[in-house]
């Protein structure tokens, strides 16, 4: 592959990574009870994924929302970069920065529970169908 | 070819410059604390499906806490005094009816009165005591006021906290501490107190022995360009501490909590090592928790990420400060900022601190706190929050305003779960949301029957850049009720 090549896969990547995080960032991230519904919790790995979120994550993103920390719930990461996200430090220009968890904080059965609780949380929105509504009284 | 490292680096700036990723800053305008108008709006705040909200009173004046009397009839304080240096005459007020009030009793400029509670004929009263040190009142209905306690150590940034009655005659309340988190710094000049009580520092509820680490600031009480100060932790500013010096403690001390025989008597120590223990309830189980704000990112020893507390109270323990935050050590990475890392200050450790019943948001100012006791309210058991919100930036950088709501806290799995939220893409207070929702939420109140929590609401505070800046007139009394069966 020759430089030319790279180059335009690379800018490809900046402007993928751009329109995700600036669409994706400016998607609602409130996943309030009083706003959207309480989030039912179907299994017991959900409910230790709830745990371990409140111990560990709700002081700096409170459900999932903006706080000390940017909001959660709005950012379509994988199950494998959220698991890499809560493993590794990470400064953002010395301004604010995440914990590592280590595995004596979180083991690794405890961190699926919090990416599988994560991922339900993220899910748990106004449907688009429900939002089509409220704009387009007409489509009901 | 665009290194990977230099893709990241981009993609974080775009990130963060993006307008839904900024930094919280200063909003509000120019400081003032003139009367300004505020939109009421129950509609504009969300609770959970059978719940409603109504506006019970409005107009209030940095309102801080409540209570009832035998009839039911609602009581608040507003404080006189509140951040950003605003002094006016604290007061206790009946609500009416139809909503107007009517003054029990007023105080000087010793506030802020940060609560109330009513038991067998008389008020209790915590006065903050930022001029003359705090005080806890016993005020008739007559408006006939008389001393409890007084010699309060609360000139510095926190104050003599609200109380509560315990079944077994005495009267419970909490103290803040004078810093941050143990070391008298400029900050404490920002925010007023330093230049009036330049000696005042945190005292220790019992001996202490020191590690000995100061901490080098810009000196602010002189006029010399460039005067610095070397400043040890429970010391006054410009006072350096040695390794292994020993700290006689005292009652009353700093960051605890205290009773006293509501007929009066010698003041007992219940628990200490808090940091600001704000609101305070016993549980149906008649077990005692308060609420405790946790470290800010500002001073000679800031902390980063120290989320507020629900600690259940044991009685004699040491809950951490200035050391650990939430049970955690604070010598670690997880609460360093930048350029500082917030070693120990104490040679030894009274014990080692609990673990807490929850952990709430870093800078969420989790305050008044009370419980649901009647299933007709609904939520039994579970312990209900006000959250001022957040003080950003002056206590730290945030992403989002964080608080300006109540909460729930399930006191077994330490779950917590919005209650009244405002409505809108994102939280916030409802100045900044432009409708007639919450602003700040200070306190929580059920009736004596248990079947409606009243929400006090302090009012509008912008973080303007000249500091905190209280609009009077703001503040509002909120009614929730369950409507239907669910």
């Amino acid at each position: 592959m020759n430089k030319q090549s790279l180059l335009q896969i690379n800018l490809t990547l900046v402007i993928w990574c751009m329109g995700v995080l600036l669409l994706q960032s400016c998607g609602s991230a409130r996943r309030s009870e009083p706003i959207i519904g309480p989030l039912a919790l179907q299994s017991q790995q959900l409910e230790n994924g709830r745990q371990v979120f409140m111990l560990n994550c709700q002081k700096c993103h409170p459900a999932g929302e903006a706080g000390l920390g940017p909001p959660i719930n709005n950012v379509p990461l994988p199950g494998a970069a959220l698991r890499f996200r809560v493993r590794s430090r990470a400064f953002a220009l010395g301004i604010g920065r995440m914990p590592s968890f280590k595995e004596h904080e979180i083991s690794d059965e405890q961190l699926d529970d919090l990416v599988k609780y994560m991922k339900a949380l993220r899910r748990h929105k106004t449907k688009p169908v429900a939002s089509a509504k409220r704009l387009f009284p007409f489509l009901a | 070819m665009v290194k990977p490292t230099h893709l990241l680096l981009f993609c974080t700036v775009i990130f963060l410059m993006s307008s839904c990723y900024k930094l919280r800053g200063h909003y509000g305008g120019p400081q003032s604390f003139a009367t300004q108008s505020r939109l009421i709006k129950p509609s504009d705040v969300a609770l959970p499906a059978w719940y409603s909200i109504e506006m019970v009173a409005t107009g209030l004046t940095y309102p801080t806490g409540m209570t009832f009397d035998e009839q039911g009839t609602p009581y608040v304080t507003e404080s006189g005094y509140a951040y950003g240096e605003v002094w006016l005459p604290p007061r206790l007020l009946k609500i009416n009816a139809d909503g107007s009030t009517t003054q029990v009793a007023a105080g000087d400029k010793n506030g802020p009165w940060t609560g109330a509670v009513y038991h067998n004929g008389f008020f209790y009263v915590s006065e903050g005591g930022e001029l003359e040190g705090g005080r806890i009142l016993r005020i008739a209905k007559d408006g006939k006021t008389t001393v409890l306690v007084e010699g309060l150590p609360s000139m510095g940034d926190h104050h003599t906290d609200a109380p509560i009655v315990g079944q077994d005659g005495y009267l419970y309340f909490g103290q803040g501490t004078a810093t941050n988190s143990g070391v008298v710094g400029p900050d404490n000049y920002n925010y007023g107190w330093l230049k009036r009580y330049p000696s005042f520092h945190d005292i220790p509820c019992k001996d202490i022995e020191l590690a000995g680490q100061n901490f080098t600031s810009d000196n602010p009480l002189t006029e010399a360009k460039g005067d610095k100060a070397i400043t040890g932790a429970y010391l006054p500013f410009g006072t350096p501490s040695q390794p292994n010096q020993v700290i006689k403690g005292a009652v009353p001390c700093s960051g605890a909590v205290f009773r006293v025989p509501l007929q009066g008597g010698p003041l007992e120590l219940v628990a200490w090592g808090l940091r600001n223990p704000f609101g305070i309830a016993f549980s149906p189980e008649n077990k005692l928790y308060v609420t405790d704000n946790g470290y800010d990112t500002r001073g000679s020893r800031p902390g980063y990420g120290s989320g507020d507390v629900l600690w259940a109270i044991e009685p004699g323990q040491w809950y951490g400060w200035p050391d650990y935050s939430g049970g955690q050590p604070m010598n670690t990475e997880d609460y360093e900022t930048p350029d500082k890392d917030p070693k120990f200050l104490l040679a030894k450790h009274p014990n080692s601190p609990p673990k807490p019943v929850a952990v709430l948001g870093v800078h969420s100012s989790s305050n008044g706190l009370d419980f649901s006791s009647n299933s007709q309210f609904g939520f039994q058991g579970e312990a209900f929050i006000a959250q001022f919100g957040d003080m950003a930036p002056e206590v730290g950088r945030i992403y989002g305003p964080v608080g300006y709501k109540v909460v729930r806290v399930n006191t077994n799995t330490g779950e917590i779960t919005d209650f009244a939220v405002n409505k809108g893409k994102t939280n916030g207070p409802a100045s900044e949301m432009k409708h007639g929702g919450l602003e700040r939420p200070i306190a929580v109140k059920f009736n004596p029957s248990g079947t409606a929590l009243y929400v006090v609401d302090f009012g509008v505070m912008p973080m303007t850049e000249q500091g905190p800046a209280p609009k009077q007139q703001t503040g509002v009394l909120w009614k929730i009720t369950k409507t239907t069966a669910k």
